[in-house]
């Protein structure tokens, strides 16, 4: 008997991680004027506290929409709602994936056969955003993704797809250039190189790119010293840090979520740990939890940012956003949320440009268009032949003092990197 | 560096053993499982945090009142929820237990947020003691540490003590302790008191190097479960072993065959312990 209880237990445990909450939104029958779009997000779950300010950053672009917003300049902010539609008004419907790819899946067919969604937006996870982009494809109904980065997600050939966020593949390659141009520039010495990366889509991918990336810098004199993965649900990460101080790497690339991240970096202190350089992909490093975790110790990490409130001052329509962004979620709106945003306005862009709702229509002209984006630091956005955007400039941020600061590249810089990590008890 | 990973592990160990010493407890006692054992454990840390942020108590400070309401809140579970399916068929007491872990861990989401949180400051916080190569935490040595010392606590009062006795009985054979005239039903609320007290001191001394945030005790009960399995349903010693066991499987095993498969080598020793000792290495 109690084997089998044993046995059940198991299973309902994995279930209970895998199944972290069961929430629905309710929804209202659909209205006229009113255009549905989806919006897959992890509103609960390991990721939820990322997912939620995702969620304000969509209702942000919503209300930018909906409402008439003169100081930004913005073509939907200006009038209410869509001008070429009568004014049609975009409604955001938010489903939860919990971080799981599978629902994902089901709830990507729940919006578009029972909502009637015209499009889909999400799912930060890279790994959820692949199953549900596919049922957009089944569908032939427009997906475009904001902040997931997996390269691979823009390599599958599909029609009905975009992505807003640089990949991890274009994230790797900025890496390495921003680290020649610290050996170049400050002669910092860096070599050795260290991967971290939790073990799903996401982790895995961005380690796979340093690995082919690698190649083309190997006369840069890079070199592949470590690569340590972890299970996406980690109780603690000694032997993981362990293994890095081992290496003794001089550049450490992250591909982490805000908890196990945050873990990291106290393991990284407690076991002294002092690595020249660590660079994170778009995930924890970038979420301003960090720094409010972290404190003192958040200094001196760097990774790539569609944007950063030291920019602010730089780009007042983004200022403007994230007043009504700030309002709703208390925090300065951070890359991977800026990039959700992104995506919100430009699929409404999209439909407006199009002046119907009809897929095919729609998706040429996600296509064909160059949208304006005063709020990236690139200033616009354009996809390719792939669905990925071609102009995903990010830049390279650096803590400095708690703050996150533009280092790379010079002419966005709002102070100079800092390009070796002194150590934890001299801070 | 073999040394500072066994080390790891028998910290760790120590912590994971006071979670399962409370779950056990409950399973070998009333054959009941606390599916909720691990919201509990987060409640705890959330208690210890959210001191430290209103009224900036140490989490060390929090730690007897942390217990206390854990204890009260087992016992609450106890007298409104576990009595009335007690007599159910089996899978009614685990599939309310079950439905409460839910309801507790999405409710700590509503009011709290899902964000991870971490206490910055507290008497142990970036202390730590080096042996040569070896360094230990001050957090994980005072968790370690606690964790022992709780464990052998609970280990005497079910022992020794008169209420403990009677716990053992009631677990051999409630009708028959009944009969000797103990009282079953003091016996089965204090026993899950006693588990909350174990997860409420355990949540306590995570919370100063663990993340608080609402799911932080699923992996744990998870871990919890294993030990439990290890070590024999109801026996203390076991779960104390097993705990050691399963931290150190945890960082020798992803130590020497991939990070990434830390907790699959622990499930798999869960595997072969359940084929070959179903009723765990020291199950009685």
């Amino acid at each position: 008997m109690k084997k089998k209880l044993a046995v059940i237990v198991a299973l309902l445990l994995i279930a209970t991680l895998i199944l972290p909450g069961c929430s629905q939104q309710a929804q209202k029958p659909a209205e006229q004027q009113e255009i549905k779009i989806g919006a897959i997000l992890p509103l609960t779950g390991s990721a939820a506290a990322t997912g939620v300010k995702l969620k304000y950053a969509i209702e942000t672009a919503e209300e930018i929409i909906n409402g008439e917003h003169p100081e930004i300049n913005m073509e939907l902010a200006k009038s209410a709602g869509l001008p070429n539609l009568k004014g049609a008004k975009i409604k955001f419907i938010f489903a939860d994936h919990q971080a799981n790819p599978e629902i994902a899946k089901s709830e990507a067919e729940r919006l578009i056969q029972n909502e009637k969604v015209v499009g889909l937006i999400g799912c930060y996870h890279s790994s959820a955003t692949k199953p549900a982009s596919q049922v957009a494809e089944r569908f032939q109904i427009p997906f475009v993704a904001g902040s997931s980065s997996s390269a691979a997600l823009t390599e599958r050939g599909l029609k009905w797809f975009t992505r807003i966020a640089p990949h991890d593949g274009m994230e790797t390659k900025f890496f390495f250039d921003y680290l020649k141009y610290l050996n170049e520039k400050f002669n910092a010495g860096i070599k050795k190189i260290a991967v971290v990366y939790i073990d799903n889509e996401y982790g895995v991918h961005a380690f796979q790119m340093v690995q082919k990336t690698i190649e083309n810098y190997k006369n840069d004199g890079f070199e592949l010293v470590l690569d340590v993965k972890y299970p996406a649900n980690v109780s603690n990460v000694d032997t993981e840090v362990q293994k890095v101080k081992a290496a003794a790497p001089d550049a450490i690339f992250h591909a982490s979520y805000i908890g196990d991240m945050t873990m990291f970096v106290k393991k990284y202190k407690e076991l002294n740990v002092v690595p020249k350089v660590v660079l994170s992909y778009c995930g924890g490093y970038q979420d301003p939890q960090f720094v409010k975790n972290l404190g003192k110790d958040a200094d001196y990490f760097a990774g790539p940012n569609a944007t950063t409130s030291a920019l602010f001052s730089k780009m007042p329509d983004l200022a403007k956003i994230n007043e009504i962004y700030k309002k709703k979620s208390g925090v300065d709106i951070d890359g991977p949320t800026l990039e959700d945003f992104a995506s919100a306005m430009v699929i409404a862009e999209a439909i407006n440009k199009a002046g119907t709702t009809d897929p095919a229509k729609v998706m040429e002209v996600l296509k064909s268009t160059e949208f304006s984006a005063p709020y990236f630091v690139s200033g616009k956005i354009k996809f390719g032949e792939d669905g990925q955007n071609i102009y995903s400039a990010s830049v390279m941020t650096q803590i400095q003092n708690g703050i996150y600061e533009a280092v790379w590249p010079e002419n966005f810089q709002t102070k100079q990197p800092i390009p070796a990590f002194p150590e934890w008890n001299k801070r | 560096m073999l040394g500072q990973v066994i080390l790891s592990g028998i910290l760790i160990g120590f912590v994971y053993s006071l979670v399962a010493v409370g779950l056990t407890l409950i399973w070998g006692v009333m054959d009941i499982i606390n599916f909720a054992h691990g919201e509990f454990l987060m409640i705890s840390m959330y208690t210890a945090f959210w001191m430290y942020a209103l009224l900036k108590w140490d989490p060390l400070v929090t730690l007897p009142l942390a217990s206390f309401l854990i204890f009260a809140i087992s016992f609450l579970t106890y007298k409104m929820i576990i009595k009335k399916v007690l007599d159910a068929p089996g899978l009614t007491a685990l599939l309310a237990t079950f439905g409460l872990s839910l309801f507790i861990r999405n409710l700590a989401q509503f009011l709290w947020t899902p964000n991870y949180r971490f206490i910055t400051e507290s008497i142990v916080t970036d202390k730590k003691m080096a042996f040569g190569t070896l360094i230990i935490g001050m957090p994980q040595m005072v968790a370690a540490l606690g964790s022992v010392l709780m464990t052998g606590l609970i280990y005497y009062f079910v022992k020794k003590t008169r209420m403990g006795m009677a716990i053992q009985a009631t677990a051999l054979d409630r009708d028959t302790a009944k009969l000797m005239g103990i009282d079953t039903e003091k016996v089965y609320a204090v026993t899950f008191g006693i588990s909350g007290i174990c997860v409420g001191v355990a949540g306590v001394l995570l919370s100063t190097f663990f993340p608080v945030y609402p799911e932080a005790g699923a992996l744990y009960s998870l871990l919890a479960f294993v030990i439990v399995a290890f070590g024999g349903f109801g026996n203390i010693q076991g779960a104390l072993l097993g705990g050691i066991i399963v931290g150190l499987a945890e960082s020798l095993g992803g130590f020497f065959l991939g990070t990434q498969f830390k907790y699959a080598v622990v499930f798999l020793l869960y595997l072969l312990v359940l084929q070959f000792r179903p009723k765990g290495l020291f199950g009685w």
